[in-house]
């Protein structure tokens, strides 16, 4: 069991995590830690307990989304759903961290490496379950042969423009907006 | 709910475990064919492999990303200690 310390440690360090959730989404992760800390209502040296450094705690953050997109994709693929289901399904995660996930493709050149390669293992988490998708797809023959990076990357890559160029589109959320348009102009291209 | 100590998935239906089994730590994509889990060097290869095929990176950039995907997952502790 639990210490009273160890559990207001752990939820002093959840909150920590959570204000800067908040605080990169509307910033970018050029925000300091004082704004955190000042938003967190704790001392600056309170973040440093938890986290040693600011890059410490981009990856703990990354670490925490990608597992709740791990929880939230999983299971989608095994369904025998459609094509059109999984996309909706991504795009709808998506639009729930919209503002941070916005900012983090935006800024993820800049970012310290281990942050790049924990943002590599959120898109395989998506990677993993749209290749069974399409692998099934494949094997019904219901889209052209094209290789799975090819497909995957050009669903990304649309996404991600309609994204970090919403200006030209929406004030509002693009993929609320965009969404049915992307998903069934995107099955056009690779459907047979 | 447990998630999978070599891989990291999420698992809650008995078909997400190794061989059907709840009492498994790990899942059914790191189950071999007889249901032991697979090796460091396997469950690697693996997904070096798969993150080149699903998203065509560079070998080098995926082996580094699997590499730190695997150092966080309690399954492969000891081939990451300084």
């Amino acid at each position: 069991m639990k210490t009273k310390r160890q559990v207001q440690k752990e939820a002093t360090r959840l909150h920590i995590l959570e204000t800067a959730y908040q605080i990169y989404a509307e910033e970018g992760f050029s925000a300091t830690t004082n704004q955190i800390a000042k938003a967190a209502s704790v001392s600056h040296g309170t973040i440093f307990v938890h986290f040693p450094t600011v890059e410490n705690l981009i990856v703990c953050l990354l670490d925490d989304f990608n597992a709740e997109i791990n929880g939230q994709l999983h299971g989608l693929s095994e369904k025998n759903e459609q094509l059109e289901t999984f996309l909706e399904a991504h795009i709808n995660v998506l639009i729930r961290y919209e503002a941070f996930y916005k900012r983090l493709i935006s800024e993820v050149n800049s970012l310290p490496q281990e942050a790049k390669f924990v943002f590599i293992n959120m898109q395989s988490i998506v990677s993993f379950h749209f290749n069974q998708v399409i692998e099934r797809c494949k094997n019904e023959k219901t889209v052209k042969e094209i290789p799975m990076h090819i497909i995957f990357n050009s669903w990304l890559g649309l996404v991600h423009y309609y994204l970090t160029n919403s200006y030209l589109f929406t004030e509002g959320s693009v993929l609320t907006e965009y969404k049915e348009e992307l998903i069934c102009n995107f099955i056009k291209l690779i459907e047979k | 709910m447990k998630n999978c100590i070599a891989c990291g998935m999420p698992m809650k239906k008995e078909s997400d475990f190794a061989m059907g089994d709840p009492q498994k730590d790990y899942c059914v994509y790191c189950a071999r064919p007889d249901g032991s889990m697979q090796s460091f060097e396997e469950k690697k290869q693996g997904l070096i492999n798969f993150t080149i095929k699903t998203q065509g990176l560079e070998k080098s950039v995926a082996e580094k990303a699997v590499a730190n995907m695997m150092s966080k997952l309690p399954a492969w502790q000891e081939y990451f200690k300084k």
